[in-house]
Parts: C-alpha cells; structure tokens; sequence
C-alpha cells in the first residue's frame, strides 16, 4: 500500500492529482469517464463575479505537440456556479477547489466573499490568465500588484489560498516570493504561455484574437524548470502543471518539488487522463518501493 | 446513452472521390447508441504532436455489423494521415456527442447537403424515410464525382436526389441553393408547404439556405462546425453565437435551430 495523500498548504487531498482549470469545467461533462470523488481534487473553471462572454471564435489553434488557446475565461457567474456545479460537486464527495478571476482586486474579493458559504475547499486565484485585457496576467506580471491582491484576498478568507502564476515573466521566483509573503497559502504554476499561430496561406492569424495561451506537452519543459526554481524560492506548496498526461509526468513535476499536480490539455486527448495519471503515480511508487507519496516531493538528485 | 470512448478497428478506409475518403469502423457500442446528427469524436493513431482529435459525423451506421462509416474530406494534416490507415488498425472513439436533428413527426422535409455536408444528413433521412414524413434532398457538390452520396439517397428513396454541381458536370449548373429555392417555392405553389429544413455544409451554404427557409416561414435546423478540444462540453473552445448567448457546438449542437443562429 502506498500512502497516497498530500498537504497542499492545509488541504488535505487523498492524492496528488486535481484537474487544471478550464480544461475540466467542474467535472460533470467528464462523469461517463472519471468518478470526481475518485480525484485528489476538482479545480473548477475560472469563475467572476457575474459571468463573462468571452472572446470570438477560433478559439483554438493546435500547435506542434500543444495547443493555443483563447476562450477569455467564458464563465456564467457565481451565482450559477453555487447553484449548480457546486452542491453537485459535494453531492459526488469531491474535493473542490474554485479558480478565482476578476477584472479588478475588488471582483476578486467578491468572488471570494460570494463563495464562503458554499462547501469550497479552497481558492485558486488566478491572476496569470493571457486572455483577458483586464485583470489576470496583467496583474500577475507586477509583484505590487500580486502583493496587494493577494492580500486582499488572504484578509477575505481563511479557508486555503493557492495563488495561480503565470509563466510570462522574465523571474517567476519574484512573483512568488511576493505571493507568498502576502499570505498564499500555496502556489500553482504555470498558467498557459502566451503564443501565437499563424496561416500562411490566408496571412491571418488562426485565432480571432490573434494570440492566446500555450499549453499541453510542449510546455512541460518549461514548466518543469518554473516548478524547481520556485521550490528553491519558497517554503508553501507548489501545485505543478503544463503538460502533465500520465503519471510518469506527475513524478518528475514531484520531483522537482510539487506537492501535487494537475491534469489539463490532456484531459481533450484522453479523457481518463486523470485517473491515469493517479494509476500511473502509484505505480511508480510500487516500483520504486516508495511508501508515502510526499516522499517525492522535491526528491530530484542534482 | 451516455459517453464512452470506443477502442474501435478500421474495417476498410477507401477513396471514394476527389479528397473523399470512405472509413468503415467497427464500434459496435457506439453503432448501437448514435442518432441522427451526433457525432464521434476520433483519436487518430501515429500522429502524437497533433494532440487534439478530430470530430465527424457518421454518415452510415449498420447495427447488426456493429459499424459506422465516416465519409470525410482531406482539408489538412490529420485527415491527409487519416488516408495511411489501414484495415485492422485501431483508433479510440469518444461517443455518442451531440444534439440531434428535430424533424416533425408528419408532414414534408427538405434536406440540403453541399460537398461533404450530405453525410451527416443521411441517417436523418432515413428515419425520416422509415416514419409518417415525406423528404426532398438536394444536394451540391463542385463537380460530379464529388457527388459520391447520390447513389445511396436514390437507392434510400427511390428517386433521384436533386443535385447541383458547381462546374455543371452533373445536375444543374452552379449552387445547390437555387434548387432549394425553388424547392421552397414549388411547394408553396402547390399548397403543400415544407415544415422542416435542414441543412449541413459550408457556412455561407447553411447562411443562405437558413435565409430562404426563414424567407418561406419555414422551420429550419442547421449542424455547426467548429474547432474542437474536448469535444463533450467542458472547455469552450466550440462557441456559436446564438440570440441566446453563446452556445457549445459539441453538446448543445451540433444541431441548431436557424433561426437562433447569429451568423
Ligand atoms: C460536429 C462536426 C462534424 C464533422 N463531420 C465531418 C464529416 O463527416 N466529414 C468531414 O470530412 N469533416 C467533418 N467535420 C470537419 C472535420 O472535423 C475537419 O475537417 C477536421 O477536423 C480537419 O482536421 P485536419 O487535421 O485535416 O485539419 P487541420 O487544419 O490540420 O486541423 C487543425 C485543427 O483544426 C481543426 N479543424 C480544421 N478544420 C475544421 C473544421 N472544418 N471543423 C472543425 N474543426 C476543424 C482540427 O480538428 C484540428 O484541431 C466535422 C466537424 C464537426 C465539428
Ligand atoms: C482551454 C483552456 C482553458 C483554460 N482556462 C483556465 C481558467 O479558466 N483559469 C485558469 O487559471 N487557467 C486556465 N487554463 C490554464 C490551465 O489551467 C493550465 O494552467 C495550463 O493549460 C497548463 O497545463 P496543461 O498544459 O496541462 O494544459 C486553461 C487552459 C486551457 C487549455
Ligand atoms: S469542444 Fe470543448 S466545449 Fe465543445
């Protein structure tokens, strides 16, 4: 038997693997594939404070081994999400983690204080995301900036604050440094990289809003080296993503000094990815004689 | 039914017509579960750094044989590698997914297929065939060995489908759309108007014929395509506008209601 839980900065979680968010919505499409319960957490889509339309189609593009993507956090508000998504989530014995937007600090803390009531076991504060104009990545890129959302966000609650970053910056251990010391709780990284497709033969842009958000297996390299150099960095948690797509991934973002991962663009090629992932996770440890999975946690050898 | 995702085998996977390509499939579970106007999503095998699956319409199903056929076009690296697999090989299937056609129950349909577009409607028609409704097809294609549906639909209605060609080697010469006009117009002439329209191809095709069914008051579906990632509803990548807001094209289509549709 292998112990397969973690600590993620306070939440308990029965194993090290959640769902990325916007790649799973909150797991009721996925529910003829994976058992919700079953996962060390549900991350839910970015959600705001009263839904937003998102951006103009083509909103994906495929890339060599990954995808672009521009959906602009297409969300119908918080309301709905407590209505619906939620209660359904815990009817199923998830463990949910709610991914945070906002166009301002303000709609970040409203979200937050909207959702205190409802059975949320923490917060993803997404402020990395390249698809929107205001809010997301614009903040993410200014430690100012992160300092004093975060801090607001941190006085709003006291349930478990993970903090999402984005890969656009020249030092993400800056950006986390001043997450950290505004009160995150944990981190997670890395939100999608911002990129660009182009077709030659009509001389447009494939996306309609011509640039969108990288992701999926090509961007495992860079995640990888994002994930170890915030582990040297800083003391909370890091929940690691960006390419994983079995649990061979999942051990090397462990490795490198995750406490957990999640599954994202791999969700689209093979919708049992997540178990798989779990499976695959377990397996090594077997292998490995490794008889707790936190074990793991930034074991690299270097 | 609900989803699964089908370890499926390649039966045959032929050339049928300019860029054509007929594949049959043996997946027996989703052959026993689809309807009329979903559709399944495929993980093409040996092409890894292309990522996403590719989304089809079945065009023919066979239950007892356990089969599906897809009638696809070769437009880009996926369905061009699609074309190198053989008898035997296996692909995964994610299905059932969609929404499917609404035809009434009784009274006259008009079916308009352009290019490739004439397969998703073909198991439409015949349940169509098989209940208390009457159907006209009309079909368009860029030149008469493009049409490679007709022969199935005459043998389905024992008639000869109307067709359109672009370059005028088949039919009559140019877009479909002045058959379906005229189709609308006949039949309103002859005090036997349609109830129903529905219409698969390319997006200015289904555009027009839209105008001309709401022109006639004549109810009318269409079947979107979009890009797609996860193809069961989750990410948002398949948006149609819609006058009620942004709707998926993979579960809340692929079938819409026209007259809903903001171009
Ligand atoms: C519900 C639905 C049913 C379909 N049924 C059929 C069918 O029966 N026969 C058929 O020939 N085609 C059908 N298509 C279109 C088919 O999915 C595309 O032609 C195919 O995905 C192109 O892949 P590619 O790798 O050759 O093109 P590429 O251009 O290399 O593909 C790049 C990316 O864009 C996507 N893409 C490109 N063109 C389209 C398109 N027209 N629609 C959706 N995604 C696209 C691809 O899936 C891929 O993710 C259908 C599309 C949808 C949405
Ligand atoms: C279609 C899509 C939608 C996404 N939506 C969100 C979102 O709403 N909020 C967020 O924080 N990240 C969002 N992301 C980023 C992912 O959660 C993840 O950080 C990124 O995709 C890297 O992981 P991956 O390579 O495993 O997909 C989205 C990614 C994709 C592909
Ligand atoms: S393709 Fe993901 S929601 Fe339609």
């Amino acid at each position: 038997m292998v112990d397969m839980s973690v600590n993620l900065g306070g939440l308990p979680m029965k194993n090290p693997v959640t769902t990325a968010s916007g790649t799973f919505a909150a797991g009721m499409e996925y529910s003829d594939f994976v058992d919700v319960a079953a996962l060390g957490a549900v991350t839910t889509k970015g959600v705001s404070l009263n839904g937003w339309e998102g951006n103009a189609s083509p909103r994906i593009a495929e890339t060599p081994s990954g995808m672009l993507n521009s959906i602009g956090l297409q969300n119908p508000g918080v309301a709905h999400l407590k209505e619906v998504e939620l209660p359904w989530l815990a009817q199923k014995g998830a463990t949910t983690i709610v991914n945070v937007s906002g166009h301002s600090f303000s709609e970040y803390v409203q979200v937050i204080e909207a959702l205190e009531d409802a059975p949320v076991d923490a917060y993803e504060v997404n402020i990395s995301c390249p698809n929107v104009d205001a809010g997301g990545m614009t903040i993410g890129t200014d430690p100012n900036s992160v300092t004093e959302v975060v801090g607001l966000c941190r006085a709003a609650t006291n349930r478990p604050l993970i903090v999402k970053l984005t890969p656009n910056v020249t030092d993400i251990t800056e950006i986390a440094r001043a997450a950290e010391a505004a009160g995150a709780d944990a981190l997670s990284l890395i939100n999608t990289l911002m990129g660009m497709a182009i077709d030659a033969e009509r001389r447009k842009p494939v996306l309609a809003r011509v640039v969108g958000g990288f992701s999926g297996p090509a961007v495992k390299p860079v995640a990888l080296r994002m994930v170890w150099e915030c582990h040297k960095a800083v003391k909370v948690p890091l929940l690691g993503m960006g390419g994983i797509s079995n649990g061979t991934d999942a051990v090397e973002f462990m490795l490198a000094g995750a406490t957990a991962v999640a599954v994202g663009t791999a969700n689209f090629f093979n919708p049992h990815a997540t178990q798989e992932t779990i499976d695959g996770i377990y397996a090594y440890c077997e292998r490995h004689g490794v008889g707790r999975v936190a074990d793991l946690i930034g074991a690299l050898e270097c | 039914m609900g989803l699964i995702n089908e370890t499926v085998q390649v039966v045959s996977n032929q050339q049928v017509g300019p860029r054509l390509h007929l594949m049959v499939l043996d997946a027996p579970a989703i052959a026993a579960g689809i309807q009329p106007g979903q559709f399944v999503h495929m993980k093409v095998p040996r092409m890894e750094a292309h990522i996403l699956r590719r989304p089809f319409s079945v065009y023919v199903r066979d239950v007892e044989a356990g089969t599906i056929d897809i009638l696809y076009q070769v437009v880009g690296f996926g369905t061009d590698h699609m074309t190198s697999l053989q008898p035997g090989e296996e692909c995964e299937l994610i299905g059932p997914v969609g929404a499917v056609w609404n035809p009434p129950a009784q009274g006259r349909c008009l079916l308009v297929g352009g290019g490739v577009g004439a397969a998703p409607l073909f198991m439409l028609c015949e349940s169509i065939v098989a209940s208390d409704a009457s159907v006209d097809v009309v079909l368009g294609a860029q030149t008469e060995a493009a049409l490679v549906c007709r022969d199935r639909y005459a043998k389905l209605l024992g008639d000869e489908p109307r067709c359109a060609t672009d370059d005028g080697t088949y039919g009559r010469a140019g877009f479909c759309t002045s058959l379906v006009q005229e189709a609308l117009q006949q039949a309103a002439e002859e005090g036997a108007p349609y109830d129903y329209v529905a219409v698969c191809g390319p997006e200015p095709l289904m555009k027009i014929v839209a105008g001309l069914a709401a022109d006639a008051g004549v109810r009318c579906e269409v079947s979107m395509e979009k890009r797609m990632a996860c193809g069961i509803g989750a990410c948002l990548s398949c948006v149609v506008d819609t006058v009620d807001g942004k709707k998926r094209a993979c579960v809340d289509g692929p079938v819409f209601d026209a007259g809903k549709v903001v171009w």
